[in-house]
């Protein structure tokens, strides 16, 4: 089956690379860097740290979440659409959420909440459905 | 809309997988298909009509309030 716009297959493993990869980055190079007093100014030792590691699993979640599956085939693709839905759903829930009960939320939290919860759940769902799908072909063999 | 995909592949003697190779799909989506939970598009359909050489209404029916 024709999928436009979706990865090859191994670029999944190039996005859990990316994600894997920031969890070193940040525990190591963290101790060095005072996160809540960041310097000023772009392109500091705090910026491109923060750039680096946000970059870093934006893109890995990004890769991962819309990589093609092993057989992509029609079911897939409304499983992936379904997903996405759903994803946007609950993005926009928690954002209201957000807005309305925390109280001068720092905007910078806010974007990356919103960049990260739409790709996170969207891979929670689309993995979880899949599992589900192919739990209940196994049983009924 | 129910099918009797799960008859036709008994009369031929074909396993879920291999129905699954000759329609370009995979054995889950077969799988959900035979087991009413997946509406296959109009192209799948006919692929699978196909496969067992008979009209597509023979392999799939409409039911009440669909």
């Amino acid at each position: 089956m024709k999928t436009r716009f979706l990865f090859p297959y191994w670029f999944r493993y190039l996005g859990l690379a990316c994600f894997l990869v920031h969890i070193p980055v940040m525990l190591f190079f963290s101790q060095y860097h005072d996160m809540d007093n960041p310097q000023p100014g772009l392109f500091t030792n705090s910026h491109i740290f923060f750039i680096f590691t946000t970059l870093m699993v934006t893109v890995g979640l990004f890769l991962f979440a819309f990589s093609k599956e092993k057989v992509e085939d029609e079911q897939i693709m409304q499983l992936r659409r379904d997903s996405l839905q759903w994803a946007v759903y609950f993005n926009y829930v928690i954002l209201i959420g957000v807005l309305i009960f925390t109280e001068h939320m720092e905007i910078r939290h806010i974007l990356l909440l919103n960049m990260w919860t739409l790709l996170l759940f969207f891979i929670l769902r689309f993995q979880w459905v899949i599992f589900k799908m192919n739990w209940s072909a196994r049983k009924g063999d | 809309m129910k099918n009797n995909i799960r008859v036709e592949r008994a009369i031929k003697n074909i396993t879920q997988a291999e129905l699954a190779e000759q329609v370009q799909v995979s054995r889950q989506t077969i799988n959900t298909i035979e087991s009413n939970k997946y509406v296959p598009s109009t192209i799948l359909a006919l692929k699978i009509g196909r496969v067992f050489g008979k009209p597509v209404e023979d392999i799939f029916v409409l039911e009440e309030g669909d």
